[in-house]
């Protein structure tokens, strides 16, 4: 079957099988942040947005998202330039492996779409779907704080 | 993983939904928000019948009632304006528990009863809210109890397409228990009274993941009547739930141990509901 999918702003028309699962089509197109690992909704490395919101590719079917507007982690960084989140994971040593950061990443921009000021209990809310075996999760919550304060400010565009 | 998918459906009516299921119902299943469906092992489903494309996404108010479409998600449920202002923190609060948040945004209520899953905190709250369905089958639509719903026979499987919660002065609390903090529910309880005069008019005690579906229990309600509401009440809340609580065994816990994290529960729920009526 045909869908579209408009991916960070480029629109792809691909043929699939009725069965497909998000997390696959887009790796197949490219989009190799969107991670595979537990396969059964349980870790969020494989979380992108579908219309803003955080959902896992791994157990969304391709054909149910036909149409929809989604966002991997590639649409974040503007060329060298990386994203606020990004940049302060970096800074406050949040990536180790680095294996689940697209998907915290990208859970941590739709947090701050939805609330730009987040306490410390609405981040560990958040990212309670985004298992991390390295960091025990201090330095990505602050690395959140750290970028929402950041987005805030007056500078950013 | 479904293997052996070759075709998928977007109807665009309730009837076509259904009409779609019954041409080949051994073949089909029906996918709302997918969390169940995407992640089942089979290579007996050929057809997906996708419901998103109906639209039944929204809540409103209708007289006393509130009309949840049933692929509104957990989330979006849990948010909503309308819902908040009707049911003040419980939904909000409760379903906060459920999954992870990507997962409440996937879930959709409908989606959450129709399995008849037994750890469905969601189930476990609506039962306790007193929540009816708006169901369409092969006599067309009809109105039931959630608690019907999950007593229909194993084939009869009508199209769930609404959800109907009634403002009526009930106050409600959610306790769950699970191994991590988005994992399944070991065991869950939800209580809900209508409080009269600084007494219990009325109750409906629900658990959950006992590991067979939620369900009320008549005789602890039943005994809960016209109980007064003081600083006695959660312990004998307890007591009553230790005493009637059936279920069983399975991998997560032993019939025993739920039986004490029930009553466990149930007295910390009775405490939330005792601190809101006081």
């Amino acid at each position: 079957m045909k869908i579209t999918l408009d991916v960070n702003g480029n629109l792809h028309e691909i043929n699939i099988d009725p069965g497909d699962y998000l997390l696959e089509v887009l790796r197949d197109l490219g989009y190799k942040s969107v991670r595979r690992s537990c396969h059964s909704a349980s870790c969020g490395t494989c979380t992108v947005l579908v219309g803003g919101k955080p959902v896992l590719s791994c157990s969304t079917f391709a054909a149910s998202v036909d149409g929809q507007r989604i966002e991997t982690v590639e649409g974040l960084s503007q060329g060298e330039k990386l994203h606020p989140i990004q940049e302060a994971i970096l800074e406050e040593g949040g990536a180790q492996c680095g294996y689940c950061i697209p998907g915290i990443v990208l859970t941590g921009e739709a947090l701050l779409r939805e609330n730009p000021d987040p306490s410390d209990e609405d981040i560990k809310l958040a990212l309670n779907g985004n298992i991390c075996r390295c960091t025990g999760y201090e330095s990505q919550n602050r690395a959140i704080k750290k970028a929402a304060e950041v987005m805030r400010g007056d500078d950013y565009e | 993983m479904l293997s052996n998918v070759k075709e998928y459906f977007r109807p665009k009516t309730v009837e076509e939904a259904f009409e779609i299921m019954e041409a080949d119902r051994e073949h089909s299943i029906f996918l709302s928000g997918g969390t169940i469906v995407a992640l089942m092992e089979s290579s007996r489903i050929e057809r997906i019948i996708d419901l998103k494309s109906l639209r039944f996404d929204s809540v409103s108010i209708k007289e006393d009632e509130i009309v949840v479409g049933a692929t509104t998600t957990v989330e979006a449920f849990r948010k909503d304006p309308l819902v908040r202002k009707e049911f003040g923190d419980f939904f909000y609060d409760s379903f906060s528990l459920v999954g992870s948040w990507q997962i409440r945004n996937m879930a959709t209520i409908g989606g959450s009863i129709a399995p008849k899953l037994g750890w469905s905190d969601v189930s476990a709250c609506l039962l306790a809210a007193g929540a009816g369905l708006i169901v369409y089958g092969s006599d067309g639509y009809r109105k039931m109890l959630l608690s019907d719903y999950f007593a229909l026979p194993a084939g009869e499987k009508p199209l769930i397409t609404h959800i109907i919660i009634k403002k009526d002065g009930w106050i409600s609390a959610f306790e769950k228990f699970s191994k991590t903090t988005f994992d399944i529910a070991t065991v869950n309880v939800a209580l809900s009274i209508r409080p009269e005069r600084g007494r219990i008019k009325a109750a409906r005690v629900v658990c959950g993941s006992r590991p067979q579906y939620p369900m009320r229990f008549d005789t602890i309600e039943s005994a809960l009547e016209e109980l007064e509401i003081n600083d006695l009440m959660p312990s004998i809340v307890r007591s009553l739930v230790f005493d009637n609580f059936t279920g069983g065994s399975n991998m997560l816990a032993s019939f025993e141990y739920r039986k004490h994290l029930a009553s466990v529960m149930a007295q910390k729920a009775a405490e939330k509901i005792k601190e809101m009526v006081i």
